[in-house]
């Protein structure tokens, strides 16, 4: 019989406070192969691991029951005590007293009993654990970076920098993401432009970086240190290596269509690069837009190249490759405010959102830089910033902060003061919230200096009136009708997660909040790590945020790809699936659903009256079985056991809760 | 007798006779006649002289392909007579893998459906010495004279609600196909079942179950049922108890029909089995019912390449338990 020691945590009063410890202490010690029980105040301290390898040694045991917190907390913890003290790791076992009783309930009445329960059913399959080996799994040395925005490139340079080869798939055209899209960042006011586009050309020039832009993910296989991903680089149309960038062919080119970069306010043309500063510097041929694939004439574009890279039968390209690990930074939308009927978006050309009138700044832009209004050319002299459009909005947006809105509107109308001297700025908010090094500062100049009225209040009506925009609102701190003749509005639109991230998680296999916005393992103590090993998140995928802390997640996020690069090797999972081939039908149900391809059929040779037969079984690769357990609930047979959780030890403690006396 | 077509019998002989002549056979599975002229059973026929006792009429309801599993043993290539629902078993040993495709040779017999003895012994009285067929009619023979009746009323109940009487998969069709049938009332006994409450359910299949002797006939009879060793007899771990109670009773029964989930045929044969007419074929059509509302119109052995629902996975897949 095996000898089991059962320690149970106070965890201060977490545990204490709702279980009967010392009657937990007492009723483990009846339990069958208990031979040593105790109790202690915080049994993941030094202290307390000290105490559990103490009575491993003391006594001889071979079993170790912790009845603490969830094992995704500390199981890693014992069971490194436990081997610490000579006892195969997976001989111990966590009974979760605390998630899965003292936290849920009130009553210690009610609460010790059912504590109980789960010790002695965690007991019954301790007796029941066998020592089990993590195979050592080959890590391949290079990352994978989804999302070629400031949060993926600061990554990419990060990981190249510490000397490994990183890929960047980024979806469209060039890298550079929403920061491209900015004139000038808060609360510093410098260019967008002059610090992103270094480092830009940073990540391509690298050589450890390879930039696979106009490119998608489209199957993630395999896991951490082996992620097997199916990449689709789609048809430039252009040969990137004769390509020079010179860009007669997107001067010639004869056809339009509206621009993605400028958010619809300006057209490009059927070849481009996105924006000026585009990296890689190799135009695209818009196919929905191009003459020749659309009418079969034209070929301007053709004729005129220099070099002759135009490729029109270029075909998109699926190539496969390995990588250790993979940074999701796929970045945020902005929200289309036009569902909010009050505004008026989309009924009116001078009612526009952030991120549009942000392009009205730029040099590149659809004004050239001009601050106009986009009905008449005209500067605008009076403009209404409205704040939490779909933010904030429990009825019918976001329940959360956009995080940016409120220093983008700040720095917006300290910019417009700049280039429009006499204008004048309104800002309709419910907070103006600035938390950040500098923030607070910043906006209270926009509001000192530039004369920017701050109005805490809300918008019910914006109309049209001749040349102008009637603002209709409501002053709460005093209490009064606003109406402003306005000649502009300004909609801070929330920033929402990407509509195809579900679908992006669901390949990489990461999941989301009820936003979509990735999840991080932890709020507080794994931000950027996933629950997917070897998956990390940076930037506004994972909700919303500004430019430096996007930049310090995606340094951490790159932190947590090296640290695992730079291991020989990772320690597999050592609870794998295994097959009881004498008695699996070979029916092979399991392999159809096991995600990670670790099952295969193999053909095995019986004994049959006196000659042998041959049939076909199935078998578990153990390197690249997670230990999921699909393929044992599918096994009609039962046929297939996971190590570690086997039909005989769930059973067990099914029996030591149910069958009690 | 019962011989519905000797015309058709003789035409099947010849050609599976050929067949086991030139050796594209090593066996037949066929029917002869048992010890009861209501009875046919299966005949395993290795030569022409066994192939005398082939017979083909309205009893021959054993479905044959479920004999493969031990027969591919012993016989490198094996022909067998199928009815639809022996078909549709064929692809569902073939998509369990349990057959080769290439080892069988199936021949198809599109199937009138198979007489109840029960219901014509109930309708003639317990003199019944025989029937005679034609034209839809059958005509009971007993001492005291000759009674004609029509024929769909004496179906047994796995066929009167058959959808596809002609079989799906054969290498040669041997007689002229019937075309799909209509089943309006095959849901019926689990639509009613489903307006009780749980506890009218819970009694009602309380009483159903209790006559069950854990005989496993409906496992036997069974070609969803293929495991090498089944649950009910593992000893370690044992998830069977061997007590003769209504719980264990429950326990087989509802484990073997999730088992069948996607996977049963519906032949029925489990419940012509079995030897104290438990309704098994209600619980497996509530699953066939369930899988059919949840993931769209699915008829398992229907096509042996069609992914079955439970082992494939769709992003737009119902989430029936976290949506309720």
């Amino acid at each position: 019989m095996p000898r089991t020691g059962v320690f149970i945590c106070h965890c201060g009063t977490n545990i204490a406070g709702t279980v009967d410890i010392e009657k937990a202490v007492e009723a483990s010690r009846n339990f069958p192969g208990v031979v040593h029980a105790a109790d202690y105040r915080y049994l993941c301290s030094e202290m307390g691991q000290d105490l559990i390898k103490k009575a491993i040694v003391d006594n001889q045991l071979d079993r170790v029951v912790v009845g603490t917190c969830s094992p995704r907390m500390h199981e890693g913890t014992f069971r490194k005590a436990a081997a610490e003290a000579g006892l195969n790791p997976y001989l111990l076992e966590v009974a979760n007293i605390r998630e899965h009783c003292s936290w849920v309930h009130k009553d210690i009445e009610e609460a010790t009993p059912k504590a109980i329960s789960l010790l002695r059913a965690a007991a019954a399959k301790a007796v029941l654990n066998e020592s089990l080996d993590a195979p050592e799994l080959e890590v391949e040395k290079r990352a994978l970076v989804i999302g070629g925005g400031i949060a993926g490139i600061q990554a990419a340079i990060d990981i190249a920098e510490a000397g490994y080869e990183v890929d960047v798939v980024e979806r469209e055209p060039s890298i550079g993401g929403r920061m491209a899209q900015l004139e000038k960042t808060f609360p510093t006011l410098d260019c967008s432009a002059c610090i992103l586009t270094p480092k830009m050309v940073e990540a391509a020039q690298h050589p450890n970086v390879n930039l696979i832009t106009y490119s998608e993910v489209e199957e993630v296989k395999g896991f951490v240190g082996q992620f097997d991903v199916k990449i689709r680089q789609k048809a430039r149309s252009v040969d990137p290596v004769k390509c020079t960038g010179c860009g007669i062919c997107y001067e010639k080119c004869p056809s339009k269509a509206s621009s993605e970069f400028e958010m619809g306010l300006s057209k490009r043309k059927a070849i481009y690069i996105p924006f000026p500063q585009a990296v890689p510097n190799v135009p695209v041929i818009d196919r929905d837009a191009c003459l020749y694939f659309t009418k079969g004439r034209c070929q301007i574009c053709e004729k005129e190249c220099p070099p002759q890279a135009i490729v029109y039968d270029q075909e998109d390209e699926i190539f496969e490759r390995r990588y250790g690990t993979i940074i999701v930074a796929t970045g945020f939308d902005q929200m289309n405010p036009s569902q909010y009927g009050e505004y008026g978006y989309g009924q009116h050309p001078d009612i526009l959102t952030g991120l549009e009138f942000e392009r009205l700044f730029n040099a590149s832009g659809p004004t050239g830089g001009k601050v106009v209004r986009l009905s008449d050319g005209k500067p605008p002299e009076k403009v209404v910033f409205i704040q939490c459009v779909g933010s904030r909005d429990k009825a019918r947006g976001m329940n959360y902060c956009s995080k940016i809105c409120c220093m983008y509107t700040a720095k917006q109308a300290i910019l417009l003061k700049e280039k429009v001297p006499d204008a004048k700025s309104y800002v309709f908010y419910i907070d103006v919230r600035t938390a950040g090094k500098g923030y607070e500062e910043f906006q209270r100049r926009a509001a000192e200096e530039y004369d920017v009225a701050y109005l805490r209040g809300q918008v019910g009506k914006i109309f049209p009136d001749g040349d102008h925009l009637v603002v209709h609102g409501v002053d709460s701190l005093s209490g009064k009708i606003i109406e402003i003749k306005a000649d502009m509005v300004v909609l801070a639109a929330a920033s929402i997660a990407r509509a195809d991230s579900p679908e992006l998680g669901r390949i990489v296999g990461i999941n989301s909040d009820s936003y979509h916005f990735f999840n991080e393992a932890h709020p507080k103590l794994k931000p950027v790590e996933t629950h997917t090993a070897g998956v990390f998140i940076a930037g506004a995928c994972q909700a919303p945020k500004d430019i430096p802390d996007t930049v310090a997640q995606a340094s951490a996020a790159a932190v947590k790809a090296v640290g695992l690069l730079s291991k020989e090797f990772l320690k597999g999972e050592a609870c794998t699936a295994e097959v009881n081939q004498a008695e699996c039908s070979g029916c092979l149900y399991c392999e159809a659903v096991c995600p990670y391809s670790a099952i295969s059929p193999v053909e095995i040779e019986e004994r049959y009256q006196g000659g042998t037969l041959k049939r076909t079984v199935a078998e578990v690769n153990p390197a690249l079985c997670q230990g999921c357990g699909s393929c044992t609930v599918i096994c009609r047979s039962g046929s297939i056991n996971l190590k570690g959780f086997s039909n005989e030890q769930i059973l067990a403690e099914v029996d030591a809760i149910c069958l009690q006396r | 007798m019962a011989e519905r077509n000797l015309e058709q019998l003789e035409k099947i002989r010849e050609v599976v006779s050929q067949d086991l002549l030139s050796g594209r056979i090593e066996l037949l599975l066929g029917w002869e006649k048992g010890h009861y002229w209501w009875q046919s059973r299966p005949l395993f026929a290795r030569s022409k002289d066994d192939l005398a006792k082939l017979t083909w009429d309205s009893f021959c309801a054993v479905n044959l392909s479920r004999y493969l599993l031990e027969e591919l043993k012993d016989h490198q290539k094996v022909g067998v007579l199928v009815k639809g629902c022996d078909s549709r078993a064929f692809n569902r040993l073939l998509q369990d893998n349990m057959v080769e495709r290439d080892r069988v040779v199936l021949y198809g017999l599109p199937c009138p459906g198979i007489l109840d003895y029960k219901l014509l012994a109930a309708e003639a009285g317990p003199e019944l010495k025989g029937i005679a067929e034609e034209n839809g009619k059958i005509v009971l023979k007993t001492a005291s004279g000759e009674v004609e009746v029509k024929r769909d009323q004496f179906l047994m109940a796995k066929c009167r609600e058959c959808l596809y009487p002609d079989p799906v998969v054969y290498d040669q069709m041997l007689l002229e196909p019937q075309g799909k049938k209509e089943a309006p009332e095959r849901f019926k006994a689990v639509d009613e079942l489903e307006t009780l409450t749980p506890e009218e359910r819970f009694a009602y299949w309380e009483k159903e179950l209790s006559r069950c002797l854990r005989c496993y006939a409906c496992r036997q009879a069974c070609p969803y049922c293929s495991c090498r060793e089944c649950f009910v007899e593992q000893e370690n771990p044992r998830w069977q108890g061997r007590a003769y109670q209504p719980s264990e009773n429950f326990l087989f029964h509802l484990v073997r029909a999730y088992h069948g989930a996607g996977r049963c045929i519906d032949c029925g044969e489990c419940q012509r089995a079995c030897p104290v007419d438990i309704p098994l074929q209600e619980l497996n059509r509530k699953l066939i019912k369930d899988i059919n509302e949840l993931y769209g119109d699915y008829e398992a052995g229907l096509d042996a390449e069609l992914e079955p629902p439970l082992l494939t996975y769709r992003p737009d897949d119902p989430a029936a338990f976290s949506e309720k």
